[in-house]
Order: structure tokens, then sequence, then C-alpha cells
């Protein structure tokens, strides 16, 4: 599903946020990204969903070289991964409603097949009373859930988490992880970059360790 | 397109702030060019009215006769420069210069109108108000041997060609400062109201948006502030030009022998329409191309 090969990243000369990784991840795979901080963890993810141009390397995403990808070809991509940040990234002028709907307009979806999914969704990750809020009307961990919901509303092959957990407490974080779990036992590959080593102990997965832009374990518990 | 246009309406509802300081900004810009466009229009009226003026006068030796001034004033008329040409008998000229002498009339008591010669007037078409026009008809009258002596007011025609083309150089150069500058400003306000939803667009190109599906929504944002940014200004402008320019033009020109001023023509107010349509749709383009951009590997 996705390979990478020799992939490489510098911001400066004589530092590198990633050097020579190469991964393979299989479809359907939970894959945790774990490693201090500045290890290359969030610059490995962007990579994959073409957020930046590695300075070497390959990046396959179902055979397609994502790396060679022209700017017109990326937003294509992009609606076939779902994507989950720290910061949750809402559009804070817009409903719960409007934000998880919007990965569908893109797409050209009618009325009511946006509104149909857009509430399967929301009732998902348990806001379906919630549609007509605003992100800044709820909680930290509930706009992780509607993020999460917009992610997984168009049925991506692959869901990328950025520290998804990284603001939350734990009982959210439990949640949240139930969410993943949830998406992957569907089919979808989870790839989730976090330093948390609480939650790769309890949600034994396969575990890509990064420091200092390498590859220094690759395991399966 | 309803989609684009309700992302549109709903961005202005949602943002009053920025949307007002987009439409504030444009109207403002626009109503400072109509208020140009209200003075050079009545300041170009005037050099007209003054152009209406040029004619050539070519007094006549001997009185013609009915046969051959007819073919004079075919002839004339058929030349391309020439409006009309009149007949001023010596019988006309002498009340003229009666008229003209007002209650000293009387120091022409005695004399005969044949003191005083016959002429022709010449008036010319538009275009050939200047001096050009007036040497083309002048030579080709010369060609007469019955119309030697010609009067058009040289030194006065050079000062009013000098004077119209000052006039149009200046306003074409401050016309052109008028319109870099609100472009200017219009083009930077709307960077700065893209600039405070910069999140928002970049949140639209990780979840799928292509440029144009992100991009239009504002275009058409952009357009209808424009729109409503250069009808405030013509309504704007006009209410500035019947409470206080009106009136002070309206001496001014008075005084010049334009006895009317007028508002803006129509072309010119639908202009502005236009130009606040376009700096909206550009403005935001321009300011798009970088913001939604960036975002991209």
């Amino acid at each position: 599903m996705i390979h990478i090969c020799n992939l490489s990243k510098s911001y400066q000369k004589d530092s590198a946020a990633l050097n020579d990784i190469n991964l393979t991840i299989g479809k359907g795979e939970f894959v945790f990204v774990t490693g201090p901080s500045g290890a290359g963890k969030s610059t490995l993810l962007r990579m994959i969903f073409c957020g930046e141009k590695p300075n070497r390397g390959q990046v396959l995403i179902n055979g397609r070289n994502v790396t060679r990808m022209s700017s017109s070809q990326i937003p294509y991509l992009r609606r076939q991964l779902g994507v989950v940040f720290q910061d949750f990234k809402l559009i804070k002028n817009r409903t719960l409603l409007e934000n998880v709907a919007f990965p569908l307009e893109v797409q050209g979806k009618k009325r009511h097949e946006v509104s149909k999914k857009v509430y399967q969704a929301l009732k998902m990750v348990g806001l379906e009373n919630h549609l007509t809020k605003f992100p800044l009307e709820i909680s930290g961990g509930e706009q992780q859930r509607v993020a999460i919901a917009r992610a997984l509303v168009v049925d991506p092959m692959v869901l990328l988490a950025d520290e998804p957990t990284g603001n939350l407490d734990d009982q959210t974080t439990q949640e949240i992880m139930e969410l993943f779990k949830g998406a992957n036992a569907r089919g979808t590959t989870v790839v989730m970059a976090t330093h948390n080593q609480e939650i790769i102990k309890r949600h034994p997965r396969r575990v890509i360790f990064l420091r200092q832009g390498r590859v220094v374990d690759d395991y399966t518990p | 397109m309803f989609y684009f246009l309700r992302c549109a309406g709903r961005n202005m509802f949602q943002s009053p702030l920025l949307c007002t300081a987009a439409v504030g900004t444009m109207t403002v810009s626009l109503t400072i060019v109509a208020f140009f466009g209200v003075i050079f229009f009545n300041f170009e009226e005037l050099t007209s009215y003054w152009g209406r003026r040029i004619q050539i006068k070519t007094y006549l030796e001997t009185v013609p006769g009915a046969l051959v001034l007819q073919g004079w004033l075919v002839e004339i008329r058929e030349y391309p420069e020439v409006d009309e040409v009149v007949y001023v008998s010596q019988a006309e000229a002498f009340d003229r210069f009666k008229e003209r002498l007002g209650q000293n009339s009387d120091l022409l008591h005695g004399m005969t109108p044949s003191i005083l010669p016959a002429s022709l007037e010449i008036a010319l078409k538009e275009g050939f108000r200047n001096r050009q026009g007036v040497e083309r008809v002048v030579g080709k009258l010369r060609k007469n041997p019955h119309f030697s002596d010609m009067r058009f007011g040289r030194d006065w025609l050079e000062r009013f060609d000098s004077f119209v083309a000052l006039f149009k150089f200046s306003a074409g150069i401050l016309g052109g400062f008028l319109l870099f500058a609100t472009v200017f400003i219009v083009s930077n306000t709307i960077k700065l109201t893209l600039y405070a939803r910069r999140e928002e667009l970049e949140i639209m190109s990780l979840v799928g948006g292509t440029p144009a599906f992100i991009k239009m929504p504002y275009v058409i944002e952009g357009a209808v502030q424009g729109f409503i940014g250069g009808l405030l200004a013509v309504v704007g402008s006009y209410l500035i030009f019947a409470l206080f320019l009106k009136q002070s033009l309206v001496s001014l020109l008075f005084t010049m022998g334009v006895g009317r001023v007028s508002f803006l023509p129509l072309r010119f107010q639908l202009g502005l329409l236009g130009a606040g349509v376009v700096l909206g749709v550009l403005g935001s383009l321009a300011s798009l191309r970088k913001f939604v951009r960036i975002h991209y590997s």
C-alpha cells in the first residue's frame, strides 16, 4: 500500500529531518510512528500527504509515486487520504456539519448524499446532536472527534494521524483510539504519529521508531 | 455555481468586519476616482465649449453675385472639416457692429453698410477645432483668390491647443496615479482579509480542495464586494456632487462661459461598477494565488 524508498528531507544544510527512510506499510495495517521530539514523525506524515516535497527518495501509495505528482493532482490524492492533526484544523466559522461536509463537497457529491454521510460520520463519533454548533463551542476532545469524522467521511484508504491525542486527557485519548481501531477494523490503513509510549503499550500494534530522521527500530509486539 | 454563491454569501455574513473593510476601501477609492471624473468631464465640456467658438472668417473684397456665392457655399460645405458656413452680408455686419457699440452706436450715424465688407463665417467639426484643422481649411480657401483676407485668431488658437494638450496630459497623469493607488490599496485590503482566513484556506487544501474550488467563493465574494463598492461610490459621489460640488463648479464655469454642469455620464457610472467588479476579482485572485499555492509542495 505505502512504499517509502530512500526518503530524505533536510531544511538546513547540516541537519536532516529525514535520512534515507525505507519502509513498507501494508493494506489494513495499524502502524505507530514514534520517537522523541524532532525525530521526523510529522515530517514523514507530511511527505505521505504531499504537504512537503522530499529532497530525495520516493513515496508510493498504491503504486503511484506521490513525490512526482503535479500540484493539480495532489488534491485528488488527498481525497483518498484522511488526515487528523494535533490542533484539529477545523474551520472555525463553519458548523460541525459544514466542516465534515467539506471533503464531500469538494468531490462534487450530491447534497442528500452529503447530508446522509455527514450524519453517519458524526453519529459514529457521538456528535450527531451537535450538527449546528461551531468548533469553538465544543471541547478539545469533541473537536478532535469532529476532525476524525471529517477524515473518515470520505472512506479513506489511509488515515494519517499526527499526534491526534497530544492535547487530550486519558479518557478522551482512549475514545479517540477506539475510533481509530474501528476505522482500521473496517479496512482503513492507519498511520499514527505519537510520542506517547503509554498509548503504544495499551494498543500493541506495529511500531516504527524514528530518531534524528532515521528508522532505528521497526517491530510488531 | 449555487454552492459557490452560497459559500460567498456565507463568508460575507460570517465576517462582516472583513467584508465592510473591503467594501469600504473600494467605495472610498472609487469615489475619489468618480470625483476626479466629475471635474474632468466638466472641464472637458469647457474646452469643448471654447472649441465651438473656433471659426474662420474670410472677408470678401467685393459682394459676390447670388450664383457665385451659392457656388462657394456648396464648395466649402463639402470640405470634410467644415460643419457650417454662413454668409454675413454688409448689412448684417453693419447691424452687428451697431449692436456691439451699444450706447455709442450713434457714432455710425450717417454711415452706410457699404463701409464694412461682407464675409463668410466657417465653423468646424469637433475633431478639427484645433490649429491643424484650421490650417487645413485655410489652405484650401487660399486657392480661391477672392478669399484673401482671412482671420482665425492664430495666437488664441495656439494658446487653446496648448491648454487642451496640458489639460489632457495632466488628467492622464493624475488619473493614472489615482488608478494605480486604487489598485494598490484595494489589492492590499483584500490581501489582509484573506490573510485573516489563511488557516481556512490551508484546511481546504488539506482535505482535497482543488485551487479552483477553494478560490471560487472568494473570487465571487471579491466581485460582489467590488460591485457594492462601485455602487456606493456612484451614489456617494452623486451626493457629494449634488450637495457640495455642483454650486462651486457652476460658479467657476459660468464665468468661463459654460452655464451648465453635469454629473458623470452613464457610461462612466457603469464603468465604475465594472471597475469595482474587476478590482474585486483581480485583487482576490492575486492574493489567493499566494495563499492557496503555499500549501502545495
